[in-house]
């Protein structure tokens, strides 16, 4: 394993070396971004065909159903439906958060804002690019099988996912896929914690790192101990659909039987609660900077705030038996993962307080970072309380795999990310390639995200509360459940306004890429290591490692005599 | 399409409540439901005031001068420790006192068929069928005078009925929603379930867990009788299934040795 | 320590935390398996004789030996006693390994297969190759390290005690599958 001892690498010079087999981890995230980009459009058209066939069952898809579903007159047929549920999710969480929160913000926050010159490992950081761009492949490769792609729904249960329940290769390619992500994500966490733990700059303790490092280290830790797990699962998955073993099969349809379909529920959720986190965490990180920094005021209690992401980690750990109330375990676990569940909503009660603490008393900038990160508690809010009701049994035993649980994952995972990650691509986006970003669509975008969400997200909770349960293709084969349609199709009406609007973020993004205003230094005026280079960085980011001595959110301190209303992290602490 | 139906607005939360309940231990999750609801919105409306509130008074423009403070000061510590300990002793441990007490007086409390009337039933799920399965006059399961019918379950009121459950091929999720409850079918092992009803009606089961294309095909009749109704219907049955029940076929003869 | 090895030693150890919850994975499924079965080995299957098994214990016991022997002989600096010992533990990693290939063959013999013996069969030849998988990684570190030891660089030391740590690894792994799904 060569370099790591924050040297300056030579800057490469061809084409091919700089922008495609790069082990610079500025570009590794731009193409983290790009991938992460071009999966989130992809899952995103899924979902509204997804949504249009929920809220207008029967009725052949405007513009794009002729195209893809020409042998049923442009309906999504029901197969198909399953596949696309199967595939927006699995696109959702692996191939368009994962690679744009910790691929993109963690391979450009990382080094930058702990002032090293690169990742501990530039070369392992490529292969983890060029694993989950294979990993990509493969999924879109299931996409086009005869039989289709998989369709046991993101978490694929056996026994529906083992030869029983899909015969096709698509699900044994989506195992497949999920497996190399699992080695570019665990190839990405090896290469976070050590460059976290070994390269910081002189100076810089734990505590003063910006949160943003302490929710991708948090993250990173997670990935490297759960993401395993999820890979032994889907290895015995692929074990029982080619080789032929039975470590899933149980029941009449298992000629040999004796396997423990359950089994594979424990694992992948003991992998997939912490996985919960491991989307949320950079989230969470990225938002209590940036209330910090656009309040002009220290973030409150930030120590707090990271103590508590850590407890966070530690809970998401003990927590995953209430993925499985309906499945009848003891009665012992089940009360325990109930009560286990309670206690995330201490930490998580910290984080809210210390969120409105840091903008109580500020001087509040509303760009558009700040409107998405003020999004993000919003939206974070109602998912995280509506997580009460899922965490108690006797409600979860009515409201489990209902709509109810959509719209809460959606709001925690989804909405909460999205917003998040959007935040982070406005606020980063000049350093990233030295251009602003147009502030007017921004904000056109934020609200035109924002209210558009609410009524998708909340409207599922709202048919969920109803009595409607997921990934049926036709809700209203059940008569009680046609008194759902005008929300259905609310539901509906918003997402196809959610995804309208997200056209002015691509246009603004390429836009600004090409004839953007000409980034500063500081455009923000915030004192974090990044901010002190040029934008965009030189190749090496910093001429002279940084010396650090004091902490990332020194803003507002009346006592500055700099001109600024900030200090830079390599300035001495003035005193209050 | 969607735009139209915006004008019903009034009525949605009327729309969204849930399907009535029919059983008698239903309304214990429905009221939990509404007392978790309850102190969501009342926290919810709390960080909205902090949300927007702030937003609004701390603006760049009310708000010139920023508070200087790491917000790590006692009070500032206590108000937080308040807010995490007010959160977790109002929400959390009330809902999950109340959620174990329900579980335990009642969704975990089986009947026993020896000391109190039970009506028990054996359900098989299968892609994409309800089958269900009742002891007959022998009072024994698997055995050739058991009722068995297909995508209609038939219950009386007054009774309690317990049902075990194992599924075919795919985990399925047995879900009366007028009921409240669910449980999911396993392949190689057994479920159960207990409720009582006090509605007659007809009411909806369908599979709350994907099973394949046609899940949301996967839905059966729930037929609520009163008591009298019912034993009319389950003797016709009886004697209807003692004439044609073919112990031959393979189809039928699904029933397992019930066991405790 | 400097910062390139403790580096290294970091990467090495979260990457031993990610193998040990793999295999952990599958010995938790292991318990359960065990736990909920009325009789084991199923009904019908002859418990697998321990002489192979035993036989791989010995040989990986013994390879584990010689690459503490390596690492030794780096310290002292005798590089050339080092890459002796590391030819002998390769030596004896690719026994292990053949070891394997006879004893998956034998298990058919014996009347085990993979897909009509249920999960004890799943599981013999399930693990066995995952296990065999992680060990042909093994091998190939052994054989960087050889390149290593050859070129005796600075980084010698270091090489030679992350490639250590991994095989000691694979030897737990396998003492425990031993203990696990052969002896008890």
């Amino acid at each position: 394993m060569s370099g790591g001892y924050n040297e300056i690498h030579p800057e490469p010079t061809t084409f091919w070396s700089k922008y495609i087999i790069s082990f610079d981890h500025k570009v590794i995230a731009k193409q983290f971004l790009w991938y992460g980009i071009f999966f989130l459009g992809l899952g995103g058209m899924m979902a509204l065909l997804i949504r249009w066939t929920l809220a207008y069952p029967g009725v052949p898809v405007p513009v794009l159903g002729s195209l893809l579903f020409s042998e049923s007159g442009g309906v999504v047929p029901p197969d198909t439906y399953s596949m696309l549920f199967t595939m927006h999710g699995t696109i959702m969480i692996f191939y368009a958060i994962t690679p744009i929160l910790i691929g993109a913000f963690g391979n450009y926050c990382i080094p930058l804002q702990i002032g090293a010159r690169d990742m501990a490992f530039p070369m392992l950081n490529m292969l983890s690019f060029w694993f989950a761009f294979l990993s990509g492949v493969v999924l879109i490769i299931s996409l086009c099988l005869p039989l289709g792609a998989a369709a046991g729904g993101w978490t694929s249960y056996p026994t529906l996912s083992t030869l029983i329940g899909s015969p096709g290769a698509g699900q044994t390619l989506w195992c497949v896929a999920i497996f190399l992500f699992g080695v570019s994500s665990t190839m990405g966490a090896v290469n976070y914690v050590t460059t976290v733990i070994t390269l910081r700059a002189p100076g810089m303790g734990y505590f003063d790192m910006p949160l943003t490092i302490w929710g991708l280290w948090l993250t990173a830790i997670l990935n490297a101990i759960f993401v395993p797990v999820l890979g032994a699962g889907v290895l015995l998955l692929i074990l029982d659909r080619v080789m032929g073993t039975t470590f899933f099969l149980a029941g009449a349809s298992a000629t040999s039987g004796s396997g423990d379909p359950v089994l594979f529920q424990h694992v992948f959720w003991i992998f997939g609660h912490p996985e919960v986190y491991i989307l949320i965490l950079p989230a969470w990180g990225i938002v209590s900077d940036l209330l910090s920094f656009f309040s002009r005021k220290p973030a409150f209690g930030a120590k707090a705030t990271a103590l508590a992401m850590t407890a966070v980690s530690i809970l998401s750990t003990l927590v995953y038996g209430h993925h499985m109330f309906t499945t009848q375990m003891s009665p012992l676990l089940t009360q325990s993962f109930m009560t286990l569940t309670m206690t995330i909503s201490i930490p998580s009660a910290i984080f809210f307080a210390n969120w409105l603490g840091t903008i109580w008393k500020g001087s509040i900038r509303f760009d558009s970072p700040m409107l998405f990160s003020l999004g993000v508690v919003f939206v974070f809010g109602l998912g995280g309380l509506t997580g009460l009701h899922l965490g108690t049994v006797t409600t979860d035993l009515y409201l489990h795999d209902t709509y109810f649980v959509v719209g809460h994952f959606h709001y925690t995972m989804a909405a909460s990310v999205l917003l998040g990650g959007f935040a982070g691509i406005y606020f980063w986006f000049p350093k990233m390639f030295g251009k602003m970003m147009n502030e007017t669509m921004a904000k056109i975008h934020f609200w035109g995200t924002m209210i558009p969400l609410n009524g998708i997200f909340f409207g599922m909770l709202m048919v969920g509360y109803g009595g409607m349960h997921r990934r049926i293709y036709n809700p209203f084969v059940y008569e009680s459940l046609q008194r759902l349609i005008p929300i259905n199709s609310m539901i509906t009406t918003s997402a196809i306004l959610m995804g309208a609007f997200q056209i002015v973020f691509v246009i603004n993004f390429l836009w600004s890429l090409k004839s953007g205003a000409k980034a500063v230094n500081n455009p923000w005026n915030v004192g974090t290591l990044e901010w002190t280079i040029p934008s965009p960085p030189v190749h090496h980011n910093y001429d002279e490692i940084p010396v650090v001595k004091c902490g990332p959110h020194e803003l507002g301190n009346p006592n500055l005599k700099n001109g600024r209303d900030f200090q830079y992290q390599t300035e001495e602490l003035v005193e209050a | 399409m969607g735009f139209l139906n915006l004008n019903v607005t009034a009525s949605w939360w009327d729309l969204a409540k849930p399907p009535v309940d029919i059983s008698t231990n239903g309304h214990l999750i429905d009221s939990l439901w509404n007392y978790t609801t309850m102190l969501c919105i009342f926290y919810f409306v709390l960080v909205c005031i902090g949300l927007f509130g702030f937003s609004f008074f701390y603006s760049q423009k009310r708000n010139k001068k920023p508070y200087y403070t790491y917000g790590n000061k006692k009070k500032h510590l206590l108000v937080t420790a308040v807010i995490g300990a007010a959160v977790f002793l109002t929400i959390d441990l009330n809902i999950a006192r109340i959620a174990n007490n329900d579980l335990l007086n009642q969704f975990w409390k089986w009947p026993d068929p020896k000391t109190e009337k039970v009506l028990r039933v054996e359900v098989m799920a299968q892609q994409w069928l309800w089958s269900f399965r009742y002891a007959g006059p022998d009072d024994l399961f698997g055995t050739a005078d058991d009722v068995v019918t297909n995508n209609d379950l038939r219950v009386p009121t007054g009774t309690k009925i317990l049902f075990h459950l194992t599924s075919k091929d795919v985990i399925h999720s047995f879900f009366v929603p007028n009921v409240r409850l669910k449980v999911d079918t396993i392949p190689g092992r057994v479920t159960r379930v207990w409720w009582e009803v006090k509605t007659p009606g007809v009411y909806d089961i369908a599979c709350a867990e994907m099973c394949g294309t046609h899940h949301y095909l996967m839905k059966a009749k729930l037929t609520v009788y009163s008591e009298e109704d019912f034993k009319r219907w389950m003797t016709s049955s009886e004697k209807i299934a003692l004439n044609t029940n073919d112990p031959s076929d393979a189809n039928l003869a699904w029933g397992w040795k019930w066991e405790k | 320590m400097n910062r390139g090895q403790l580096q290294n030693s970091l990467a090495m150890t979260v990457t031993l935390i990610m193998g040990s919850m793999l295999f952990a994975t599958l010995f938790l499924g292991y318990a359960v398996y065990r736990s909920s079965a009325v009789m084991w080995p199923p009904l019908g299957i002859q418990k697998v004789s321990l002489f192979l098994p035993l036989l791989s214990t010995l040989i990986i016991l013994v390879s584990s030996w010689f690459m503490n022997q390596s690492k030794v002989k780096v310290e002292s600096g005798d590089v050339g006693k080092a890459l002796t010992a590391n030819n002998m533990t390769l030596a004896f990693g690719m026994l292990f390994m053949i070891i394997q290939g006879y004893f998956w063959y034998h298990l058919k013999s014996t009347g085990i297969f993979l897909t009509t013996s249920g999960i004890f069969g799943s599981i013999l030849y399930g693990f066995t190759w995952i296990h065999a998988f992680h060990v042909v990684f093994g091998l190939l570190a052994l054989i960087y390290l050889r390149f290593a030891l050859k070129q005796n660089g600075p980084q010698v030391l270091q090489v030679t005690v992350n490639v250590e740590k991994f095989w000691h690894f694979l030897g737990v792994v396998w003492l425990i599958m031993f203990i696990t799904i052969f002896v008890l």
